[in-house]
């Protein structure tokens, strides 16, 4: 049987890590862009999250968290807990893409857009984010698609509390512990689903784009 | 009017002093490197000199000057109200042709509807409305560089700079840009400032040209002055002029270094008595006949290029290394008979020839004396 409660927490789960990491993912990378030389430094402590074992990020992340509560709520064992967790984890996969992407823009292309009177916000809002806009669809997807599946730091910080903490990757291993391998099979069909439609449509919309 | 005097060593040198009135085109010519593209960003305000003003209409852009009520200034690009044609036209690659055009009209308090009447007109202007809708990566080379210059003149800038606007256009693009510029700046009536490594394309469209080298500003001059009256021997060596010697010059006359050669020359009392220095002449100056006379000077034809109806003759002077370029028609060269190895008479015009220091006029070694013997 389907664990709907599990499946509704994943997508509540990447939507709000989405709505978050987006603009923030356009700011970060905004300001790596035109940053001297620590650079290469927060370039690094962003990229953490992609070699470090999850349950070692995990592991830091519960003991940090501790204690701490944000608007109220205790960060352990709490959506408010994973869906932080989650946005740190997702930091590269969303920073670099529209980094890469801002990057590519010729310097001359915001040297025309300054002489021609734009203000740093008009540069952004009107030439550099256009631009850069595969950058950003292909942020948004990846963040989207790992969240849904992320487990290791979910399950280090957040357990697996039914409607609280449990997304569909946690349901999946404590189906397997269970011996329901068909529910398994089930949830992680629709993951499988899901995370291929959202790359194959972000392809098809970027391929398309490139060929006009 | 545009008055620029700029100043700094590092990063890398800069040192002009312009004014370009409005209506005057004016160009900064020089070697690649030497300066004149970032001239034209200090000038735009995207970057900044270490020292120094620029002044557009009486309104300041930058001052360096600090004290007595003075504080440094500088203006941002945006707020310059310069119309800059980039050298690879950098059109805004998401935006159709029209759009380009309408992206400095941001900021101005005109409607929708109005802001895209200016736009279509200023590319009907450069003959390119039909292609309003299309993109930058639909468009040719000359007709991208006319949506970017369509661009650069939208919110009627108070000056416009070209960078090397001629450098990846063909032939037939660049008469009509020609034709352009023309009318521009019979219209426009700002100040137009043109860089180019093109000398022959600056002398024909600029009313002043500056040649820099290596940063510095070297000589500012009308073309023909330029050509005629070089102020040092770099000067005359970037605006290639093929007869330039040097000599060693005393109360009037020049000796001509290498040679047995001595001229009678005019000079303003400028020059140091016995120096050594730099000096051209141009082809109006150069006599070539076959019969001995008071003034003339024997040489032989070392070299005859022809190319079409024009021919580049090279003399030898005897018993140096010296040789004189002249260039004549072949109808000439057949009247005199000439051929390698055959004798001529030289005669040069002491009137027509510039004498000139041999270094940079704003250096104080610019003349080297020779000491008396």
């Amino acid at each position: 049987m389907l664990d709907t409660e599990a499946i509704f927490l994943s997508f509540k789960l990447a939507l709000y890590t989405l709505a978050i990491m987006l603009p923030l993912g356009i700011w970060l990378a905004h300001r790596l862009v035109r940053m001297g030389p620590a650079k290469p430094w927060l370039e690094a402590l962003l990229a953490l999250p992609l070699v470090l074992p999850p349950t070692v990020l995990g592991y830091y992340l519960l003991v940090g968290f501790g204690d701490v509560s944000l608007f109220g709520y205790p960060l352990v064992f709490s959506f408010e807990g994973i869906l932080l967790a989650s946005l740190i984890v997702n930091l590269p996969f969303a920073v670099q893409p529209i980094q890469r992407a801002l990057e590519s823009i010729s310097p001359e292309i915001r040297e025309a857009a300054q002489v021609s009177g734009l203000s740093h916000w008009q540069i952004f809002r009107l030439i550099e984010l256009p631009l850069a806009w595969r950058g950003v669809t292909s942020a948004a997807v990846m963040t989207f698609a790992h969240t849904l599946g992320e487990f290791g730091v979910i399950l280090m910080v957040g357990g697996a509390i039914p409607g609280e903490t449990k997304t569909v990757s946690i349901a999946i291993y404590d189906k397997v512990q269970g011996f329901d391998i068909a529910g398994a099979g089930l949830l992680s069909l629709l993951l499988l689903g899901t995370s291929l439609i959202a790359i194959a449509l972000s392809y098809g919309v970027l391929g398309r784009r490139k060929a006009c | 009017m545009l008055k620029l005097r700029i100043y700094q060593t590092i990063p890398m040198p800069l040192q002009l002093d312009i004014e370009c009135a409005n209506g005057e085109l004016h160009a900064l010519v020089g070697p690649s490197g030497s300066g004149k593209t970032s001239a034209l960003r200090t000038i735009a305000g995207l970057r900044n000199p270490a020292h120094g003003q620029i002044e557009c209409n009486g309104e300041t852009w930058f001052s360096a000057e600090e004290g007595a009520g003075l504080k440094p200034l500088a203006l941002s690009p945006a707020q310059r109200s310069c119309g800059l044609l980039f050298q690879q036209y950098a059109l805004f690659p998401h935006l159709s042709a029209i759009d380009n055009v309408q992206i400095p009209l941001q900021n101005t308090p005109h409607t929708a509807a109005e802001k895209q009447a200016i736009a279509q007109d200023w590319l009907a202007r450069m003959g390119i409305s039909e292609l309003a809708q299309r993109m930058p990566n639909q468009l040719s080379g000359g007709q991208q560089q006319r949506v970017a210059l369509a661009r650069a003149l939208a919110r009627q800038p108070k000056i416009l700079l070209l960078d090397e606007p001629f450098s990846a256009i063909d032939t037939p693009t660049r008469q009509g840009l020609y034709k352009t510029l023309a009318e521009l700046r019979r219209d426009l009536h700002i100040p137009i400032i043109l860089v180019t490594h093109d000398l022959r394309e600056a002398g024909l469209l600029a009313d002043r040209i500056t040649v820099i080298d290596r940063g510095i500003g070297l000589q500012t001059a009308s073309p023909q002055n330029l050509f005629q009256k070089p102020r040092n021997s770099r000067v005359a060596e970037l605006v290639g002029i093929s007869n330039l010697f040097q000599g060693r010059f005393n109360q009037g006359k020049l000796h001509w270094q290498g040679t047995d050669i001595a001229l009678d020359v005019v000079d303003k009392n400028k020059i140091p008595a016995d120096s050594v220095v730099a000096w051209v002449i141009p082809q109006s100056g150069i006599s070539v006949g076959r019969t001995k006379t008071a003034l003339s000077h024997t040489a032989s034809v070392s070299e005859i290029s022809a190319i079409g109806q024009i021919a580049v003759i090279q003399f030898a002077i005897p018993a140096s290394d010296q040789t004189v370029i002249w260039e004549a028609s072949a109808a000439e060269v057949r009247r005199l008979e000439l051929g390698v190895g055959v004798q001529v008479e030289l005669e040069l015009d002491g009137k027509q020839i510039h004498i000139m220091p041999l270094r940079p006029i704003n250096d104080p070694r610019r003349f080297t004396t020779i000491a008396p013997s």
